[in-house]
């Protein structure tokens, strides 16, 4: 997670009103309302007992200046230990029961993100780095969990500062207005230093920033640099840029290291006066020794809410906009709506785009353009054409994953946005070009479709590939871990597995997108055995960038700007010598054996 | 350490016998700041105590009416208490940050040396998100063990210990009860560190998990949803958030029972007792039983930061551990200074080479060990032939060993068994310098820095290459005209801030690169080449020029270059299963056949 991960504005973020908020913070709490109370309640009383200390030792000392009598000092000891006793009873229940609450809370509001998310069409991870994504859904709402915390810490202080404040009052009130003041000269500092603190702390973040990126760098390149002995330069570079973050970082330990001795001293100061003025009122007999202790004490007691107060009122607004960004995410709409759930059941697979209109997002100029085109059932489709050309596009309002804006898309006769989702996309059969393996076993991926699916049909579906023999390849067969996002397995045997997967879910329509990226001949052979068999007796539809694709399919399309510009076989497109031919010497041509272009 | 690839001659040498040796050797460097912290610490302590002794003294004064010259120096003293406090504050928390933010440089130095200094093997087996976490987030949880968690300990228990000397003025009696407080608080703390280790653990493993987790199925989300998977998607996402909840409410009952707070708070009421007591007794006045309270109140919030320190410690232990770890990880090669060092003809020979990643690393790096025990090894008894300026293809499946045999050239790996010459001489014996001075590299994944166009094909080359030469090498590669469509043309800068180029541009600047660099013998990996790149022509081009009059490695999954290559080796399993021309292999290997049965 970078350092800014989750900080930075998204499209979809809007602000919230203070009272909104709160009402929307409130409403997650509600269902632990009786926790919640427990934990103010016992709060509230924690700071009645930090008050209730000093005063009753106050009334001590004035028992021992005045008459001492053994008895009810020690009942007196004896109250303050079970007092003391009873404050960490009280902090225990409180801190046992709001981590329950805040565990919840922040539970379901994990859950509620989570399902947002899976609930957006594509077009939203495309305009989002999942990277900045999973920092809303985990991080943000983890921020959201300090302001809970803080809340209950502040309201605490803010409970105990109104306590002793009006104990003191009731004492003094010319002492009491001494301590008060203390409070706005904490504030004016706070805020000076807030102010100094944020830029030192961005500065900071940027240096630093900078290093991690040179080690980055260093780390991903270090082959170049080791085969041509760059070391040594490339160790300059970066301890130059090392110790400038340590400088910046100076500057930052200057700020902070100067504000606690700075604030420590204004209150000692504040004693000071406490002391000297209320030991003058004492030898006058305004008020009693222990009234006078009272006042000592309660300062110590007043200034600490408040410097805290002052310190983590930053992390509280923090939390606060993080708490504004998970609810942004959570209330976006998705694009793709269904208009009905009309049940699918087995689709025969013909596919008829009429009229359509598409672009990815308002603004962007339409990919397609009253486009049409019918796919006949069991038809194998390939389509060629530069990147751009609207290919993918294709491909994915098919899936579904985006919403069109004119026309309609019709499979078997009925729009796909009548249709129930999940089982008309159970129908089809997808394969990115660049197949996305969970970790996991290849077992465990080729079922992802299928669950419930015994491993023998695991098996049989692996061995329709080819011959089977690549799985004789892989070091454990269908047991072999394939690592992160598949990356233990090569291109090539990622794609395998993914038709494995598509064949075990048996769709009515399947959807191809090749690699672009080589892969080796010898897999390469093994795909192409293994496509065989996948597009047999079912509606396909190829994203080509192979030539012994296209040589193979039933009807190459050839696509340029969202339209279909030429039609027909491999052979008959070539003899034409237009664009299809064109097309073949930038992308197929040096597939082929006789490839020389020196 | 023994060996290493790269040394600096004046680096300063850390302890690394134990990572508690080697955090003290980190923090001993700079003494002078650690002796400033601890003196001022002690300062502090005092100037405390001593706020606490003069206020006693002011209300003894005023409870037998000494009139005001009593009370007016007590208070003088207390602001001079609280000044001086105020100004070893100062120097102390600027001296201890400095030292962290110290500490933490030398740490990332340290670290990032000892990167420099390993050999290929070992970076091979890391992961890049791994040893940035270590270099990032591992490096900076060190400053934060010396600040604030050392700074405040070490202020907390010195905090702890002068008042327990101040009490001693007062009376030696009143000792009694915080004695006993220190006693119970040092087992109870203890304790708590047993208890809160296991859950901090478990808060951290589980909150990764769930990330890693989403982060997963974001990056799958087409698959997810082509499947209709996303209520199993949610399951898994519930599971895995389920478990952090009950990691954090865990870690709250952990936190809840911090039994020195509730000691603290008895400390209150049986001291006040105690003390009282005293009085009675005649031993002690109403000053000194203020003073005594006061005494007892400085002793709260070093109860307090100590509650967030043992965690701070626990985790930045971790951290220094795992650099440590890395930094202490044995490295096989040396640079070999006094090898061979001397013009190369061209001529490689591979004699019965055998390697597997396990062979030589200890320890925990010996990944490429099987579960048994075995070395499980990558390539198995190769052996060839290659003239000067012949170009070898080699073929095979990902995984049958292709890339791992061409690094065996330069020493990014050595061979277990066999030997690999080169002009007749081990490259054992070479020096690592005129080694790979003289091979050149193209490599899979072309890696450019984030600098100029210019620098990054004249890297590797001498410090003032001409402006000329770099056009020419540019122009050579066939990267020249787009080169130039850029607005700074040469000097664009690449990378995150600057330009952003494709797949075939950067391949033909890491051509750039190697016609400068000149080598006398060329790996060239092209197997990840685009296929639907409408600069091919151009690229191929390139390569074609690039490997005129080199020796030269290929490895290729292109079936023109295959079979115009002098000589195919066809490997599966990291054996050498073919080799010889086309039309040799076509005549013998089956395997061989079935790639260009296509066509």
């Amino acid at each position: 997670m970078g350092i800014t991960g989750g900080l930075n504005p998204e499209e979809y973020d809007r602000n919230y009103s203070d009272r909104e908020l709160v009402r929307r913070i409130v409403r997650y709490f509600r269902p632990h309302i009786g926790k919640v109370l427990l934990v103010a309640a016992m709060v509230s009383l924690i700071s009645i007992l930090a008050t209730a200390t000093p005063i009753l030792i106050s009334r001590g000392i004035d028992t021992l200046a005045a008459n001492p009598q053994l008895q009810l000092l020690l009942t007196l000891a004896a109250v303050i230990t079970v007092m003391g006793a009873l404050s960490w009873g009280f902090n225990f229940v409180s801190l046992w029961f709001s981590a329950r609450a805040v565990g919840d809370v922040v539970l379901a509001l994990r859950e509620d993100a989570f399902r947002a998310v899976m609930r957006r069409d594509l077009s939203f991870y495309d305009q989002f780095a999942s990277g900045r994504i999973v920092s809303r859904v985990t991080s943000d709402t983890q921020d959201f969990a300090t302001v809970v915390t803080l809340t209950i810490d502040l309201l605490s202080q803010l409970v105990l500062v109104l306590v002793i404040g009006l104990v003191l009052l009731t004492q003094n009130v010319p002492l009491a207005l001494i301590t008060f003041a203390v409070g706005p000269v904490v504030v004016i500092i706070a805020l000076v230093f807030r102010r100094l603190a944020r830029n030192a702390m961005q500065q900071a973040q940027r240096a630093l920033a900078t290093v991690n990126a040179t080690i980055q760098e260093t780390v991903s390149g270090i082959a170049v640099a080791k085969n041509f002995r760059q070391e040594a330069a490339i160790y300059d570079d970066f301890q130059d840029v090392n110790e400038l973050a340590y400088r910046v970082q100076l500057t930052r330990v200057a700020v902070f290291g100067s504000i606690f001795p700075l604030l420590n001293t204004v209150s000692g100061i504040a004693v000071s006066v406490i002391i000297y003025v209320g030991g003058l009122m004492a030898i006058e007999r305004d008020i009693s020794v222990g009234e006078w202790y009272l006042f000592v004490q309660g300062l110590t007691i007043f200034f600490y809410p408040i410097t805290s107060l002052a310190s983590f009122w930053s992390q509280f607004q923090q939390g606060l906009a993080a708490s504004e960004r998970v609810f942004a995410l959570i209330d976006d709409e998705p694009l793709v709506v269904q208009t009905a759930n009309e049940p699918v059941g087995r689709l025969r697979g013909e596919i008829v785009f009429d009229q359509m209109t598409f672009n990815y997002s308002t603004g962007r100029s339409a990919v397609l353009q009253n486009f049409s085109l019918t796919i006949p059932a069991g038809e194998t489709l390939a389509i060629v054409g530069h990147t751009g050309a609207g290919k993918s596009s294709l491909v994915k309002l098919l899936m579904r994953f985006y919403e069109f804006q004119g026309g309609d898309l019709l499979v078997d006769g009925r729009s796909i946005r009548s249709l129930d989702l999940s089982q008309y996309r159970r129908q089809l059969g997808l394969v990115p070009q660049a197949p996305f393996l969970f970790s996991g076993t290849v077992a465990e991926n080729v079922k992802y479709g299928r669950p419930d699916a015994t491993d023998l049909e695991v098996e049989t579906a692996a061995r329709q590939l080819g011959d089977g023999s690549w799985l004789e390849d892989l070091p454990n067969g269908l047991q072999t871990d394939v690592g992160e996002r598949g990356a233990r397995l090569s291109l090539g045997q990622r794609q395998l597995v993914a038709l494995a997967r598509v064949l075990l879910q048996n769709p009515a329509i399947l959807l191809l997108d090749e690699a672009t990226a080589s892969i080796d001949p010898l897999t390469e052979a093994q795909v192409q055995d293994a496509l065989a068999t996948v597009l047999q007796n079912r509606t396909s539809i190829v994203i080509a960038h192979r030539l012994s694709t296209v040589r193979a399919a039933d009807r190459i399309i050839v696509l340029r700007d969202g339209q279909i510009i030429e039609e027909g076989s491999h052979e008959t497109l070539l003899a034409q010598g237009g664009h299809y031919a064109e097309l073949y010497t930038t992308y197929f041509r040096h597939q082929s054996l006789e490839y020389r272009p020196w | 350490m023994s060996r290493s690839e790269f040394t600096v001659a004046d680096a300063y040498t850390y302890d690394h016998r134990s990572t508690l040796r080697w955090l003290q050797s980190h923090i001993l460097r700079y003494k002078g700041l650690l002796f400033t912290f601890l003196l001022t610490t002690l300062g502090m302590a005092s100037a405390q105590s001593m706020t606490a002794v003069t206020v006693g003294w002011a209300f003894d004064s005023v409870i037998q009416n000494e009139g005001r010259a009593g009370l007016t120096a007590a208070a003088l003293y207390v602001v001079a208490a609280y000044v001086g406090y105020g100004l070893f504050d100062i120097v102390n928390s600027l001296a201890i940050r400095v030292l962290a933010q110290r500490v933490e440089r030398n740490a990332r130095d340290e670290l990032y040396l000892s990167l420099l200094s390993k050999s290929q093997t070992f970076h091979g087996q890391q992961r890049v998100g791994d040893l940035m976490a270590r270099a990032t987030n591992d490096v900076q949880q060190i400053s934060l063990f010396v600040s604030p968690a050392l700074g405040t300990t070490t202020e907390s228990v010195l905090t702890l210990l002068v008042p327990l000397v101040t009490i001693t003025t007062l009376d030696y009696r009143l000792l009694i009860m915080p004695i006993l407080f220190l006693i119970a608080t040092y087992f109870a703390l203890r304790r708590y560190n047993d208890n809160l280790s296991p859950v901090a653990t478990q808060l951290r493993a589980t909150f990764a998990e769930m990330n890693a987790g989403l982060a997963e199925t974001i990056s799958g989300i087409e698959v997810v949803k082509g499947f209709a998977q996303e209520p199993a998607e949610e399951g898994r996402f519930t599971h895995n958030a389920g478990a952090y909840r009950d990691a954090f409410v865990r870690e709250g009952e952990v936190t809840a029972r911090y039994v020195p707070l509730l000691l603290y708070g008895l400390l209150i009421g049986l001291g006040f007792g105690h003390a009282l007591y005293l009085f009675m007794q005649g031993i002690v006045s109403v000053g000194q039983v203020i003073a005594f309270m006061a005494l007892l109140g400085t002793l709260r919030s070093p109860i307090r930061f100590l509650l967030r320190n043992i965690a701070t410690f626990q985790q930045s232990f971790a951290s220094a551990r795992r650099i440590l770890e890395m930094i202490l990880t044995e490295t096989e090669l040396d640079q070999n200074e006094a090898g061979v060092a001397q013009e190369m003809v061209g001529e490689v020979v591979f004699e019965g080479v055998s390697f597997g990643y396990g062979q030589f690393a200890s320890g925990e790096f010996a990944s490429g060990t099987s579960a048994n025990g075995e070395t499980s090894l990558v390539l198995q008894g190769i052996s060839f032939r290659a003239k000067p300026g012949q170009t070898v293809a080699i073929v095979g499946q990902t995984g049958a060993g292709k890339s791992t045999l061409t690094k065996l050239l330069n020493r990014t790996f050595d061979v277990g068994n066999g030997r690999i010459l080169i002009d007749q001489i081990d490259v054992r014996d070479w020096s690592l310098d005129s080694l790979r001075g003289q091979i050149g590299t193209i490599e899979q994944d072309i890696f450019l820095f984030s600098r100029t166009i210019a620098e990054n094909i004249a890297f590797g080359a001498r410090a003032d290459v001409p402006q000329a030469e770099i056009e020419a090498a540019a122009q050579q590669a066939q990267a020249h005209e787009f080169i130039m469509s850029f607005p700074n043309g040469y000097q664009t800068k690449i990378g995150e801030r600057g330009v952003m180029l494709s797949g075939g541009q950067r391949q033909r600047l890491a051509i750039a690169r190697a016609f400068l660099s000149n080598p006398r013998i060329l790996v060239l990996d092209d197997s990840t080449s685009a296929i639907d790149s409408n600069t091919e022509d151009q690229i191929q081009r390139a390569m074609h020029n690039v490997l005129a009059g080199r020796t030269t490695l290929l490895i290729t999954h292109r079936l023109s270059q295959i079979r115009s290559a002098n000589l195919i080796l066809l490997m599966k399993n990291g054996r050498l299963i073919a080799q010889g021309t086309h039309e040799e292999l076509m005549a013998q290997s089956a395997v061989y056949r079935q790639i260009f049965v296509r066509e």
